[in-house]
């Protein structure tokens, strides 16, 4: 078996490495695009202050004490203004599934870093909106 | 061992900054390159789960267990709701029996494709290492169209369960399914076909089934040695549907010195358990009934728990799982929580085990051993 011998086995390394070099990758590049996320997906939650009957079951519920509720703070007649501290969440739903009046719910937005500790605690104003579409793919495809 | 054989001996920590030790640390004293003593220490993830239960309401409590092995996160939280379910009186639809059992043996998949991967890459098999991950990949994804999280399911709860199967969850289900099953055969091949792997796995870390029950090994390490101990079998939960069905437990006879078992035979054991999870999901999934998926007074009845004792267990992935529970009367939290991880045996059971193999040897025998320090650092 000499270099003749192995010329099979080159061309099926090279077929592979050009096949390779050639397709879109599989990873996704990512702060231009994204991967679709499920319905389900428990990301940062968003809070409906319309609905909200300031009934502090999502705060009961809490395993690690991630909410805090002010009671005080009402914009409509009976709700609440939450305060969700995002050091703290597990992301494990309880919460959601704890609240009888479809005032809280997750979003599939999931990438919810910040520069500075503070910011990661989600006050009224940042809780009950969302800054942009969490189900659309955000950018384009890399290739 | 004669004192001057030890003057020779150097003394090496195995961990907590090797990249194969998952953080863990065990000094390992060499005499050359054969290993006269192991001395395993845990403590490195000590995080006090046992004391988090007790302030946590019996809702919340699964979500500390699942943390502790991230790999069978649905099989780690299962025992503290089956103990909660022993204290109370609940009635568990049919279909969340069901549900229940093949999230288990799904998440069994999981753990196991996770080990593969694990496992191939300690013996330094790369490619081996990141193919059964991409695998894995398709198993994440079912989970989270079902539950919303990828690790931490969270998908059990006293009573029932929390989240339905929906369309797009079995489709997906399917589609990892078929993946893991496409798949087996050229990962038997890569491993279990390879002469290279053989060399380093055959008659490595071998011991007896009579020692392994002496030393408190479960799961795949004692089924390894042809005893066929398993609990889905021995003491079938009344709220899991493993009775419904038939099914064999699967066991791995060495023929060259049966009764013992060897790295390879508890890599032979690990595949016999994917497709034993595999012929139970295909077999339970015709049978799921319509109906509700949780007791509708489960919510107002886990409240307050009476006074009582509660001992959950489940077959992890590594071996028995199991969760103790005490109340008191009108309880909110348990008064006291005992956690039993199946690891702790697995991982001071090197003790004896490693003693007189090649340094090399050492990650062949405890990545066949599977052990994940959460377990015994509870
Ligand atoms: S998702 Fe869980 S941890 Fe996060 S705020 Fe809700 S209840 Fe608390
Ligand atoms: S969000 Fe829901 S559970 Fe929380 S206070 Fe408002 S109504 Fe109650």
């Amino acid at each position: 078996m000499g270099f003749v011998g192995n010329l099979g086995d080159i061309f099926r390394i090279l077929k592979h490495v050009f096949r390779q070099v050639f397709r879109r990758p599989f990873t996704y590049f990512y702060p231009f695009e994204d991967r679709p996320y499920p319905e389900a997906t428990r990301g940062r939650h968003i809070h409906i202050r319309e609905k909200c009957t300031a009934c502090a079951q999502c705060v009961r519920a809490c395993p690690v004490a991630a909410i805090r509720i002010d009671k005080e703070d009402k914009k409509f007649e009976k709700d609440c203004a939450l305060y969700f501290d995002y050091t703290r969440c597990i992301f494990c739903g309880d919460c959601v599934s704890a609240c009888r009046f479809e005032a809280l719910f997750h979003t599939p937005i999931v990438d919810i870093s910040e520069g500075d500790r503070e910011d990661l605690v989600y006050g009224p104003d940042k809780i009950t909106t969302l800054d942009r579409d969490p189900l659309e793919w955000r950018g384009r495809r890399f290739r | 061992m004669s004192p001057d054989i030890l003057d020779e001996a150097s003394v090496i920590w195995f961990g907590p900054q090797h990249v194969s030790a998952h953080g863990w640390a065990t000094k390992l004293t060499l005499v050359g390159d054969y290993i006269v003593e192991c001395d395993p220490n845990a403590g490195y993830f000590h995080r006090s789960a046992e004391k988090c239960l007790e302030f946590r309401n019996f809702r919340q409590g699964s979500m500390i267990l699942e943390r502790i092995c991230m790999m069978e996160a649905f099989l780690a939280e299962y025992p503290y709701i089956a103990a909660v379910e022993k204290i109370v009186d609940l009635e568990i639809p049919e279909r969340a029996k069901i549900m229940r059992t093949i999230m288990l043996e799904f998440n069994r998949i999981h753990s196991l494709q996770f080990w593969w991967g694990q496992f191939a890459g300690e013996l330094g098999l790369f490619a081996m290492l990141l193919w059964p991950w991409v695998d894995r990949e398709y198993t994440l994804d079912a989970f989270e169209e079902l539950t919303g999280s990828r690790h931490t399911v969270s998908y059990a709860t006293p009573g029932g369960v929390k989240y339905d199967f929906t369309p797009k969850f079995h489709a997906k289900m399917e589609i990892a399914l078929s993946r893991v099953k496409e798949r087996m055969p050229v990962f038997d091949d890569m491993l279990a076909g390879s002469p290279t792997f053989r060399l380093r796995t055959e008659g490595v870390g071998h011991y007896t089934a009579k020692q392994a029950l002496k030393w408190g090994l479960s799961g795949p390490n004692i089924k390894a040695c042809g005893i066929p101990m398993d609990l889905r079998k021995d003491d079938p939960d009344p709220n899991l549907a493993y009775g419904m069905i038939d099914w064999e437990v699967p066991t791995t006879h060495n023929e060259e010195h049966p009764g013992e078992c060897d790295a390879f035979d508890r890599l032979l054991q690990r595949f016999k358990e994917i497709e034993t999870s595999l012929d139970i999901i295909d077999k339970l999934l015709p049978l799921l009934p319509e109906g509700p998926i949780i007791d509708p007074k489960a919510r107002a009845k886990v409240n307050r728990l009476p006074e009582g004792e509660g001992y959950g267990r489940v077959e992890g992935t590594r071996g028995v799982t199991s969760v103790w529970l005490k109340t008191m009367e009108k309880a909110q939290t348990p008064w006291r929580a005992k956690i039993r991880g199946p690891c702790f045996a697995s991982y001071y059971s090197l003790k004896h085990i490693v003693p007189g193999a090649r340094f090399a040897d050492f990650p062949a025998i405890f990545g066949s051993l599977d052990p994940y320090p959460g377990w015994w650092d509870r």
